[in-house]
């Protein structure tokens, strides 16, 4: 009926979306594995992944961890960092998604690994799945499945990091040895 | 004696017609909730004529959602605010000074939800009606207030970053994407804004800084000026708005009473912001006390020494606007710790508008 109205969010077509929507292959487990731990620059991000670390190497036998910080909260991680988590990992644990928009780009990250081959597991706090599901969408990847801690994340102690961490490791394993994309349909 | 008009009368009625068009459009969900004016093409070339530059032309990216602007998309977001065509290459201009903001990357899904300041200098202010006196932080004011709802709508369309999705503002502010003002250099002592800036003086020109909020410093008791700075010194200095890494940020919308004072007692622009920037200090203890103690702040170095809460004096923006009749003024906070980018944005006309 109104043919002659612009939609005003039409702009020029880019290439964000493109690309499988189905996961990585994952292993059956993470034993002799190596570990990439991709943070963001929020506060207790690399803490988190830290320990998420400690405990992969200590429990589930993964032998070398490769621990990247991105720059930047909002974009994607930069080309480099990329280039080293696909050629010296063979699983990635991406985060922490602790704000409006590190969430969102957290998501994008691990969609970039998966589409690479590599099985990855963005965690986000809970506060955050909104801006996280709207990124996977314009990425291409509805439903796409990342890991959920309880929010806040930046205000706690070493001590509630650690715990944080620990209650985080068994779904982090289940994630990365079964799959975290969603199908495509 | 009239009857009650029937579907076919209400179908021709064009105001009828343009009620349903402003429905159609909330039901795509291109509004920010007020409604929109339709974009037509006809409209957007109309708006593209008073612009030398092309159409298809990228200002803004946003790699990370895959998104690009240009200037025709634009156009129809500028149209939907409800500009007028004139009001364009200043919404250009603006939109160009936001994006010189360092901070602006990550601040549209930012939990801060931050809202450009624009200001505008330069003999485009009378020309298209841009409030710089009373209320001029509106609303009254089509100009000021179209220009700033552009910008906000091209966010949205343009990037896709809409709130409870991508945008993730914890509780936003009053007035995010309104806020644009005409420098009242009229009633100024000192060299407009767009001057400190690097455009050239008399230059049509558009600043924009980032902010989280704006708080009135009321102080019509004195006409002592180092009293007036004092007060302007503690809201600066307020703890809520530090947020860690070293520095909070604060500037300032002078209401023209203040400036005045100012000017007459023989303070630059840049004396002011020595003497904020000198004197907005807190007593460590203060941020410790409110959990505010990593980095610097706890530095045992400096412990006893007032901690400056201003990143320098060159950092504390001025500005004048506002009416000259009760001695009231704004503080402004800058999103993030990146300073006002420093630069001006020169507002280029079409060859038909520039006269030349």
């Amino acid at each position: 009926m109104f043919d002659s109205i612009i939609d005003p969010t039409l702009g020029p077509a880019t290439d964000a979306g493109r690309g499988p929507a189905a996961p990585a292959d994952r292993p059956d487990s993470l034993s002799g594995l190596r570990l990439g731990l991709l943070a963001n620059t929020k506060r207790n991000a690399e803490q988190f992944l830290d320990q998420v670390g400690r405990l992969l190497t200590e429990r589930c036998g993964v032998t070398a961890l490769v621990a990247r910080k991105k720059p930047d909260i909002t974009n994607t991680a930069p080309e480099p960092i990329l280039d080293d988590l696909r050629t010296q990992c063979d699983v990635v644990v991406v985060g922490v998604g602790d704000c409006g928009s590190c969430s969102a780009s957290a998501v994008a990250d691990g969609i970039i690994l998966e589409r690479a081959g590599i099985p990855a597991v963005v965690v986000c706090t809970d506060a955050f799945t909104a801006s996280a599901d709207a990124m996977a969408r314009v990425r291409g990847v509805p439903g796409y499945r990342y890991l959920t801690v309880p929010h806040p994340m930046a205000n706690l102690s070493p001590e509630g990091v650690r715990d944080k961490a620990a209650a985080a490791v068994p779904e982090i394993v289940a994630m990365l040895t079964s799959g975290a994309m969603a199908a495509a349909s | 004696m009239t009857t009650a008009a029937g579907p076919a009368d209400r179908a021709a009625d064009p105001a009828e017609q343009a009620r349903a068009v402003i429905e159609y459009c909330y039901d795509q969900g291109w509004t920010d909730g007020l409604p929109v004016v339709p974009a037509t093409r006809s409209g957007v070339e109309e708006f593209l004529a008073t612009t030398a530059r092309e159409a298809d032309e990228i200002i803004g990216t946003a790699p990370h959602l895959g998104r690009s602007i240009t200037v025709a998309q634009a156009a129809a977001n500028a149209i939907m605010a409800g500009c007028k065509p004139e009001y364009f290459p200043v919404v250009l201009a603006a939109w160009d000074a936001v994006n010189l903001e360092r901070s602006a990357r990550g601040a549209w899904q930012s939990t801060s939800g931050p809202c450009p300041l624009i200001v505008v200098n330069g003999p485009v202010r009378s020309r298209l009606e841009i409030n710089c006196a009373g209320g001029v932080f509106g609303p009254g004011f089509r100009a000021n207030a179209t220009i700033a709802r552009a910008i906000g709508l091209i966010v949205r369309n343009g990037y896709g970053i809409r709130p409870h999705e991508l945008e993730q503002a914890t509780q936003g502010l009053p007035g995010r994407w309104s806020v644009c003002l005409g420098e009242n250099e009229e009633a100024s002592p000192w060299e407009p804004l767009s001057v400190v800036g690097g455009a050239g003086p008399g230059t049509d020109a558009v600043s924009a800084v980032l902010i989280r909020t704006c708080e009135y410093v009321d102080n019509r008791g004195t006409d002592n000026p180092e009293a007036v700075l004092t007060d302007f010194a503690d809201t600066l200095a307020r703890l809520g708005a530090y947020l860690g890494g070293g520095h909070s940020s604060g500037g300032l919308v002078l209401g023209p009473e203040h400036a005045q004072l100012f000017g007459r007692n023989g303070y630059g622009r840049a004396d002011v912001q020595q003497w904020l920037f000198e004197h907005a200090v807190r007593d460590r203890g203060d941020l410790i006390a409110a959990g505010k103690g990593e980095g610097p702040v706890g530095d045992p170095a400096q412990a006893g020494t007032p901690f400056p809460m201003m990143p320098s004096a060159r950092d504390i923006p001025i500005l004048v606007a506002g009416a000259a009749n009760a001695a009231m003024s704004m503080v402004f906070r800058p999103f993030g710790w990146a300073p006002w980018s420093g630069r001006s944005v020169p507002v280029a006309w079409s060859r038909a508008l520039s006269g030349v």
